[in-house]
């Protein structure tokens, strides 16, 4: 389970005030304020985000500390991150991206298929996208009860009952 | 234009024998098919197909919801991965 995860990103300054173009990659785009303070990648510098107004792929947003446009385009590119602990507890059956992704799938008889690349959903139910060392492309695993029987994220593995054809 | 009613949903007819041949053995397969262009029918219902995007096939597990779409619909041609931040995935 990662101890930061990425949650926005810094394009630039916004106007001459020291405002900032701020991008989200929250499920809900406003909701990247709520997780304020932020931090860089490595937790030298934190903010205090506060969004001012919706713009063009993205908000315009003050943050604590810059206050001038000079100090807004020297965090052009900065990544945002928060701490795992912030994001709110969910109940069971639904899991944070962020914490699948690396977990190492194994098959109901504890051979070692691969490891989760990434979660998509493309409207038709979540998939889990298995890279590993035997496969010649990535596989997508249907993430239900019936191909997906354990998630243990304490030990870091799932256990996969992969439909017919897919491995 | 809109297609006439008449003439009933369009489905390719490997697409139906396949679903067919997969209700009757009860195995949990993923059925392979290529026709992006087939409508979801309501006998598909707790079906998994494997759509193919041009590059592989992509598991469409087939709710009532999804019924009178387009296979297609299920299985985007073009990747985009975007980032995981505080995005949620519900285990069905």
């Amino acid at each position: 389970m990662p101890d930061r995860i990425c949650v926005g990103a810094i394009a630039g300054a916004y106007g001459v005030r020291g405002e900032v173009r701020l991008k989200s990659f929250t499920a809900d785009p406003q909701a990247i304020a709520d997780y304020s303070p932020l931090t860089s990648e490595d937790g030298t510098q934190s903010f205090t985000v506060t969004i001012t107004r919706p713009i063009n792929n993205g908000f315009a947003a003050r943050l604590s500390g810059i206050s001038t446009k000079e100090q807004a385009d020297d965090l052009r590119g900065l990544r945002l991150y928060v701490s795992r602990d912030k994001l709110p507890s969910l109940p069971d059956d639904e899991f944070y991206h962020a914490d699948l992704i690396g977990l190492v799938v194994v098959d109901t008889g504890g051979t070692e298929l691969g490891r989760v690349k990434s979660v998509q959903n493309h409207g038709a139910g979540d998939l889990l996208e298995i890279h590993g060392p035997n496969l010649k492309s990535t596989v997508l695993l249907p993430f239900t009860h019936e191909a997906v029987p354990t998630v243990d994220l304490a030990a870091g593995r799932i256990v996969a009952d992969p439909p017919d054809g897919l491995f | 234009m809109s297609r006439s009613v008449w003439k009933g949903p369009f489905v390719d007819a490997y697409v139906l024998k396949k679903a067919e041949a997969a209700r009757e053995s009860g195995r949990n397969d993923v059925i392979k098919i290529w026709s992006r262009r087939s409508t979801i029918l309501p006998q598909f219902v707790g079906l998994t197909f494997g759509v193919y995007n041009g590059h592989k096939h992509i598991p469409v597990s087939v709710s009532e919801d999804m019924i009178g779409q387009k296979f297609g619909e299920y299985s985007p041609t073009r990747t985009y991965y975007g980032h995981a931040a505080d995005k949620k995935a519900k285990r069905k």
